[in-house]
């Protein structure tokens, strides 16, 4: 059912539009169509091509082929003004304010620029009248500076600073990442309000529940493509837009081995860490990595993982939790004190954070023992040997190295030499983040065999990345971060793109459900879980066990076939009283999530020993329903 | 592995044309291009004046070069950081009028002990202020330098100290294998700067900060200190400097050193150092010193108007960069 009664006109069309960055193809053949008084969600993965087409449509670069139809006008911008003349915004996560002037200045900026002298009392006169449509009347300070205001209040002002220009068509690019959810609230009802007088606006978010609260029609891109164009958000549950998402068909998860045994028996464990935060991003981190192991990092963009790296590494202050390196514990300040407790970091941006591009290569190789030694001069002659030796390993051409400028080689080459300065100093653990950024494809196999050559000389190996693919690839096990907490450690043979998805998207309701599963599992002494139940497949998103005896077969971020559980006739029949299971081991109650919209957030399960005292469900079910009537 | 490409071509298999890159080699190195650049202005003022190469005349320059020298020291390893010090100048006022009041009540070393700590001391702060408190070391060391020059007036009560003991002339008068000891101390200063900044962890620690601070902290190197130290640094030499000025003269003046700043900057950009940090040599500072000093000696020899002197001076600073420009960007092709 191809974008049925399109309710109004149509605002824009883009059509088959592709756009090439250097070598990497962004976008092969999108499309995307928005009406007027409609909102409509924009997602996708990592990479998927969102935020590329929605810079697009907002000016900040050309398309190289397709169609872009404006009001039933075709045209190619040239600019961001230009997209503003003709009524087009983007309201960004990093805000395109002007901190230093106040808050009327920053809305009416295009105007600044007008010749002319400016009439601050109309200014201020049409600015009240643009807030007050809003419903946001006196919410703004408006001779403030910029600086002063809140992450919320800074997107109040774009909004305003959009409308001020008489914008008709509004994109907003994951407007609620850094909003607490009553923020979330008033910026829904803004939207609400801008919808009913008839803009156009574009929800680009990874927070499916928001996508399913706000929106009227989806649009879903993979790889640069649309592959789901324009459906009505009623009619979509979840598991079709991860599946949309993914591209693979869900059936295919529950073949993947659950006996995949952890390759980590037997060997110590290198590096643990415990509830660390580092406030703001990083909430609750814990995982453990054994010696010889690669674990994989997975997430979104912004999910907190490279903070929490910082953290570990010292680059950055903790606000909490635990950090044990061979079991000593590691309370690192500064980097220097983490490398000499045997710690290797290696930060995502390779020119900002690794290559010093005045000191030869040989020095920076060299640059991590620097830290690293205690001592008046430099003693580089200590490393000598080992240095010949490393580089001899690792094929680097020593010779032509040495002397040259970090900046004459390519980024996988750059890459390389950065990995061989931590391995110089043999450390325990070495942490990469993103090590594949920027790296052609043919070069990211040699930085791989070089991470494995690492692991069998047992080294314990943290890698973080966007690309899933990539971290199912290389990693023994998965530690998925979701909002800043570690939500899923799992051995990577049990994991596939979809479960990363799935487990990686941000969930407002995460820490409420898991404090509501929490409760209901202590009180009444039982497993509580959170799933998606799609015919019969069952995904569980989250989980909280009491007893073992009652483990439901299953961990947040499994996915399996109903009758694969230890409960698969309480999962099938689903009838709102506790059923108990054939084997007599347990009596389940199940009860459907549903969100103020009606649509279907998951059930909510709780499982109890057969002898319990059952509590009546209905009383459960009205726990869930007022949970569910906040998200 | 893929292979990857060198930046410039490197071919070993002849002879000729491994020469030819030696040279090439050679001359990628900006202390050597800045060499050439002072043996050319040194045959120009030769040809113009057939006093200037005298053994006299060149004894004179390397003694005019002291003062400026020390003090180009520390401004080069404020400057490789990516920092700057204007308040060398008047940091060499104040201390040297400190040294001359403390000659009345004290004997020599102890008093140039307390003004180097003093000058050292002054460096801390703003160093620190820098450093801890990310003020803009343009500003910072703006401010010291006009409470430095304030500081020398009122210390001095507005007049020159000239009751120097005269014992304090063999500092500079002493000679050591037919050397000054003046010259013999800046030629050690250089030796040791220069051994300091290339063979020591804080040497190399200072390049690594001026030319890519995050990352030398991500490799664990004390980035703080090393960003600090050049400031004590550049304010203890700044005393040292006063010390030997004020036993040339046999006298403190409140006004000594002013504009010292320029000439230091001045004398380690042309050696090569950039401002942005990391790049730079005691080497290349060395022939800054020395072009700026021939220049001057040569304008005086051929006796043009000290007015126009300063034209002429910045003229050729200018001219001098810009040639070197347009020269790196062609052999670094």
């Amino acid at each position: 059912m191809q974008a049925l009664q399109a309710p109004k006109q149509p605002l824009i069309a883009m059509r088959a539009i592709t756009k090439m960055f250097d070598r990497t193809r962004a976008l092969a053949g999108a499309s995307f169509e928005l009406a007027e008084g409609e909102i409509h969600g924009l997602l996708g993965a990592n990479g998927a091509g969102k935020s590329t087409l929605s810079k697009i449509m907002a000016g900040h670069y050309p398309f190289d082929s397709g169609e872009m139809i404006y009001r039933g006008r075709p045209l190619q911008l040239r600019s961001t003004r230009d997209a503003l003349r003709i009524g087009i915004a983007i309201v960004m996560q990093e805000t395109s304010l002007v901190p230093d002037l106040t808050v009327l200045e920053n809305i009416f900026l295009p105007e600044l620029g007008r010749p002319g002298r400016l009439d601050y009392r109309a200014l201020k006169l049409r600015s009240e009248a643009l807030l007050e449509n809003l419903g946001q009347q006196g919410s703004l300070p408006l001779d403030w500076e910029v600086r002063r205001l809140s992450s919320a209040q800074k997107q109040l002002v774009e909004i305003a600073k959009a409308l001020g220009v008489g914008a008709k068509l509004i994109i907003f690019d994951e407007p609620t990442a850094s909003l607490s959810p009553g923020e979330v609230d008033r910026l829904f009802d803004v939207m609400t309000r801008l919808r009913a007088a008839d803009h156009g606006l574009i929800f680009v978010s990874h927070r499916l529940e928001e996508v399913f609260s706000i929106t009227d029609r989806v649009t879903v891109m993979r790889e640069g493509r649309t592959v789901l164009d324009g459906l009505p958000t009623t009619q979509l549950s979840q598991a079709e837009l991860i599946r949309a998402m993914v591209g693979t068909e869900l059936g295919a998860i529950y073949t993947g081995s659950h006996t995949a045994k952890s390759v980590t028996d037997g060997r110590p464990v290198a590096l643990s860490v415990r509830h660390l935060s580092s406030a703001p991003l990083v909430k609750d981190m814990s995982f453990t990595v054994h010696a010889g192991e690669i674990l994989g990092i997975g997430g979104l963009v912004g999910a907190g993982r490279s903070e929490a790296m910082e953290a570990i590494f010292g680059l950055r202050p903790r606000t909490g939790g635990e950090v044990h390196l061979e079991g000593k514990p590691l309370s690192a300040q500064r980097p220097q004190e983490a490398i000499r407790a045997g710690l290797g970091f290696v930060a995502e941006d390779r020119r900002a954070q690794n290559i010093v591009p005045d000191l030869s290569v040989k020095e920076n190789l060299l640059l991590a023992h620097l830290g690293a030694h205690r001592g008046f001069f430099r003693a580089y002659k200590m490393r000598e040997r080992s240095l010949r030796e490393l580089m001899q390993r690792l094929g680097l051409p020593q010779e032509r190295l040495m002397d040259g400028s970090m900046l004459n080689f390519s980024g996988g080459m750059q890459q390389k030499i950065i990995i061989a300065r931590w391995l110089l100093l043999d450390p325990k653990v070495l942490i990469l983040d993103e090590p594949t950024k920027g790296i052609d494809i043919g070069t990211r196999a040699s930085v791989y065999s070089m991470l494995r050559d690492i692991v069998t000389k047992g080294v314990a190996v943290v890698v973080v990345s966007s690309d899933f693919e990539e971290l199912l690839g290389i990693s023994d096990r998965i530690v998925v971060m979701s909002d800043g907490r570690s939500i899923a450690d799992l051995p990577s043979a049990m994991l596939d793109e979809e479960k990363l998805t799935l487990l990686a998207a941000p969930r407002t309701s995460m820490a409420r459900n898991t404090q509501l599963l929490e409760a209901l599992a202590h009180e009444y002494n039982g497993a509580g879980f959170w799933a998606l139940i799609e015919g019969d497949r069952f995904i569980c998103l989250n989980s909280v066990v009491t007893r073992p005896l009652l483990d439901p077969g299953f961990r947040p971020g499994d996915a399996r076939g109903v009758a694969e559980t230890s409960i698969p006739q309480a999962l099938r029949q689903r009838i709102s009283i506790f059923v108990q299971e054939q084997d007599g081991s347990r009596t389940t109650l199940i009860i459907p999530m549903r969100s103020a919209r009606g649509h279907d957030l998951g059930w909510i399960g709780l499982s109890l020993p057969p002898d319990a005292v059952l509590p009546s469900p209905e009383q459960i079910k009205s726990r869930v329903d007022s949970l569910a009537a906040t998200l | 592995m893929s292979i990857e490409k060198p930046s410039p071509s490197r071919s070993i298999a002849a002879s000729a044309p491994a020469a030819a890159f030696r040279i090439k080699q050679l001359a990628q190195r900006l202390e050597v291009r800045m060499l050439g650049l002072a043996i050319l202005i040194g045959l120009c003022l030769s040809l113009l004046s057939p006093y200037f190469l005298t053994r006299p005349n060149i004894f004179n320059m390397l003694d005019q070069s002291v003062v400026i020298g020390i003090i180009a020291v520390g401004m080069t390893f404020v400057i490789l950081t990516g920092g700057i010090d204007l308040s060398v100048g008047s940091v060499a006022g104040f201390t040297g009028i400190l040294l001359g009041l403390s000659l009345q009540h004290m004997p020599i070393v102890p008093a140039i002990a307390a003004a180097v700590a003093a000058g050292a001391g002054i460096g801390l702060v703003s160093g620190l202020l820098i450093n801890v408190f990310g003020l803009a070391a343009f500003v910072v060391t703006l401010g010291v330098m006009a409470i430095g020059r304030s500081l020398a007036y009122i210390a001095s009560g507005q007049t020159a100290i000239s009751n120097i003991p005269d014992a304090m002339q063999a500092i500079v008068y002493t000679n050591i294998l037919g050397i000054p000891s003046n010259v013999l101390f800046l030629i050690i200063l250089y030796i040791v700067a220069w051994a300091y900044l290339a063979f020591t962890k804080g040497g190399r620690t200072i390049y690594a900060v001026g030319s890519n601070k995050e990352a030398a902290r991500a490799a664990g190197l004390n980035t703080l200190f090393y960003s600090v130290l050049p400031y004590v640094l550049s304010g203890a030499l700044s005393a040292v400097a006063a010390t030997f000025s004020i036993s040339q003269i046999l006298s403190a003046d409140p006004l000594m050193g002013n504009s010292m700043e320029l000439d230091a900057i001045a004398a380690v950009v042309i050696g090569g150092a950039s401002l942005y940090g990391g790049r730079g040599s005691m080497l290349g500072t060395l022939f800054g010193v020395f072009i700026m000093v021939m220049i001057r000696n040569g304008l005086n020899l051929m006796g043009v108007s000290p007015f126009w002197q300063g034209s002429a001076i910045g003229t050729i600073i200018i001219v001098a960069l810009l040639v070197e420009r347009l020269v790196s960007s062609r052999v670094d092709q």
